[in-house]
């Protein structure tokens, strides 16, 4: 009680509240801007992030997390542009629902499913942060070896279109990570005798490079690409009769939501596309859907918020992070030196408590920041992107610099931007290596450990239950698009 | 960049043949590539300082990087046949249209600006990004563009230098002040 009384107590600090509004702000814009999106936004706030106290940098982070996840359906209704892609289901009925004039309607159906969606996985977050914790801190290390690895193997069924080409992604995240010296030994390995090497590569050059410069020449690809004006959008909340009829879709997208945003490496997308699914499936009338149904907006957009507070759960509980998001609030929790993971829960709960406490204020800031300001969201898709860009660029520099005031950091920005870029056209994606990235550290400290212990056999590993039961899930994991297809066939 | 794919595609780059895809040569190159920087890199591994038996405990540090190798190695080799098995494309939809020449431009205008960086000081290289890269890519309005160039990369400095207290390399900005 004492630790949720200390960490609200931090969150309503007026600076703190202030500076989520900001981080509202940006994430709502960043989020409805297409190209933005909110891993980029927080891979370029990580070096801001350094000089300020932790809580308010993690409740920016926060913030800006679920306020990027609503900002993405306003340009998907108005103009079925996704800002981002958790609202590229939203698009689906959202914007034929706002060609037949109800944009106001649809953009009030989305902004009340998303904080209901939020605000529900958020409670369970905070209910089952710590029984996660409880038990992962009876884990050895041989199961934390397992659970790590359990989590790689969730990049198969990561969004993309190749479960192969994710994996391969996820295990360079995690050779990145043992370029160094090598903890046990003090050999170094792939420096290259480089100076720069032998502590390794810093995370947030290549994340800023992965998501921003990858991005960026994406980006230079389409310059020619423009967006449609809008027309004045006067916001319509959904009567309180409207939004019962829709409670089921609601509940069972947040659900399924929270679900799917526990899982180690799932993310809003995903939660976004099964959220539609279903409330297409349970709906009377299937065939009103990708024609404006009021369904087709809730119920992705339940879902994808709702995978934002899930996605803290394995993030703060376990140390794994449960979307590409998640995986950077980490990385800034590692760098304030929080231990994430069940020490964490256990040793600063206050932390935990603050962080929700955010993410509560970040659901209702951008119901009224999305609410009295859509029509100024929508216009940003107007700033003209052969300036946009080149800020974005400017602020990748520089905090690639700032981090450690290296031009080897900016370099290693750059590179890993391009290689992004080439990856990304070959079907490789950035978030799996991303996953990688921050999870190599943890599989390779708990593996070399675990096989001291068990003096280097491999076969010791199946006595433990724990280490069994992760196996079985990673198989079913990398194995489940076969399944499912066997599965469908029959 | 040559595209090296069995279906042919029209000038925007959009797939005109409808017929299921088979192996995509542009794969068989892409998995030929990962394999050589992989082997390579174990090759790497084996030249690895050795460490004591007391310090490794039996797991000598090309031990975890080696296992990562043959792990991608052996998942690179499924890579020119995951369309021909799957029946349709799974690389980026972004790979349908050829990287623009305006693409390949940009990342070498970057490199270069990035390269001058250590002559030229960090105010006047993103004065330098906010000029060029909108030229480069089509902005003409000066009136615009100036006062971008000069506002933005000030403001930036302020921010980072005296809020954010990092120091910035002045380069050739302190010998012309």
């Amino acid at each position: 009680m004492d630790a949720a009384i200390q960490g609200f107590a931090l969150i309503l600090d007026p600076m703190n509240i202030f500076l989520i509004f900001i981080a509202v702000l940006i994430g709502v814009c960043v989020g409805a801007l297409p190209g933005l999106s909110s891993p980029m936004a927080i891979a370029l706030l990580l070096p801001f992030s350094l000089s300020m106290e932790p809580v308010s940098a993690i409740s920016m982070m926060a913030a800006l997390y679920c306020a990027g996840t609503f900002g993405g359906s306003i340009t998907a209704i108005l103009i079925n542009a996704p800002g981002a892609p958790p609202a590229v289901a939203t698009a689906f009925d959202g914007y034929p629902m706002a060609k037949r004039g109800e944009a106001g309607r649809a953009l009030g159906l989305a902004a009340v499913s998303s904080v209901t969606g939020g605000i529900f996985s958020l409670f369970i977050f905070l209910f089952l942060a710590p029984v996660l914790a409880e038990v992962a801190l009876k884990f050895r290390p041989q199961e934390y070896f397992a659970l790590a690895v359990f989590a790689l193997s969730m990049l198969a069924s990561i969004s993309g279109t190749s479960s192969i080409r994710n994996l391969i992604a996820g295990a360079v995240g995690v050779l990145i990570g043992t370029v160094g010296i090598h903890i046990t030994t003090g050999v170094e390995r792939f420096t290259f005798n480089s100076p720069e090497l032998t502590e390794g590569i810093n995370f947030i050059p290549v994340l800023i490079g992965l998501f921003a410069i990858g991005e960026l020449l994406n980006q230079s690809q389409t310059l020619d690409k423009t967006f449609e004006r809008i027309t004045s959008v006067v916001v319509k909340l959904p009567s309180l009769k409207e939004f019962l009829r829709m409670k089921w879709t609601i509940i069972r997208s947040s659900v399924l939501g929270t679900f799917i945003g526990i899982l180690p490496a799932e993310g809003a997308t995903v939660a976004a596309l099964m959220g539609y699914n279903e409330a297409k499936r349970f709906a009377k009338n299937k065939e009103a859907f990708g024609q404006g149904a009021p369904e087709g907006i809730v119920g992705p957009e339940a879902a994808n918020n709702a995978a934002t507070g899930g996605a803290m759960v394995p993030t703060l509980a376990l140390g794994i992070p449960g979307s590409a998001t998640t995986a950077l609030i980490l990385a800034a929790l590692i760098m304030h030196g929080f231990r994430p993971g069940p020490f964490l829960v256990r040793e600063t709960p206050h932390i935990v408590y603050a962080i929700f406490g955010a993410m509560i204020i970040a659901n209702f800031m951008f119901l009224i920041v999305g609410l009295a300001g859509a029509k100024v969201f929508s216009r940003i898709t107007l700033i003209p992107r052969k300036i946009l860009w080149p800020s974005v660029f400017v602020f990748s520099m520089v905090g690639s610099y700032a981090f450690a005031s290296s031009l080897f950091d900016v370099w290693t920005m750059l590179v890993a931007g391009i290689v992004g870029f080439l990856m990304k056209r070959h079907g490789f994606g950035p978030a799996p290596l991303v996953m990688g990235l921050i999870l190599g550290k943890l599989v390779e400290e708990n593996l070399s450990r675990a096989m001291i212990i068990y003096d280097n056999n491999w076969l010791r590993f199946f006595e433990s239950p724990i280490v069994d039961g992760f196996l079985v899930l990673t198989l079913m994991s990398l194995f489940w698009p076969l399944i499912s297809k066997i599965w469908k066939r029959n | 960049m040559k595209k090296n794919i069995p279906e042919r595609s029209d000038a925007t780059g959009r797939s005109g043949n409808p017929s299921p895809p088979g192996v995509d040569w542009t794969d068989v190159i892409l998995a030929a590539i990962i394999l050589a920087v992989c082997g390579f890199l174990f090759y790497v591994t084996t030249r690895f300082e050795e460490a004591s038996e007391q310090m490794s405990q039996n797991i000598p540090p090309e031990w975890f990087p080696q296992i990562i190798l043959i792990f991608i190695m052996i998942l690179t080799l499924a890579i020119p046949f995951e369309q021909y098995f799957k029946g349709k494309k799974v690389a980026g939809k972004e790979r349908e249209v050829s990287v623009k020449p305006i693409s390949i431009v940009t990342a070498l205008l970057l490199c270069f600006i990035i390269f001058l960086m250590p002559w030229l000081g960090i105010f006047v290289t993103m004065i330098l990004i906010c000029l060029l890269l909108p030229l480069l890519w089509g902005e003409r309005r000066l009136r615009v563009l100036l006062p971008f160039a000069i506002i933005f990369p000030g403001a930036v400095t302020l921010l980072f230098t005296k809020v954010l207290g990092v120091y910035f390399e002045t380069g050739i900005w302190s010998k012309l002040f």
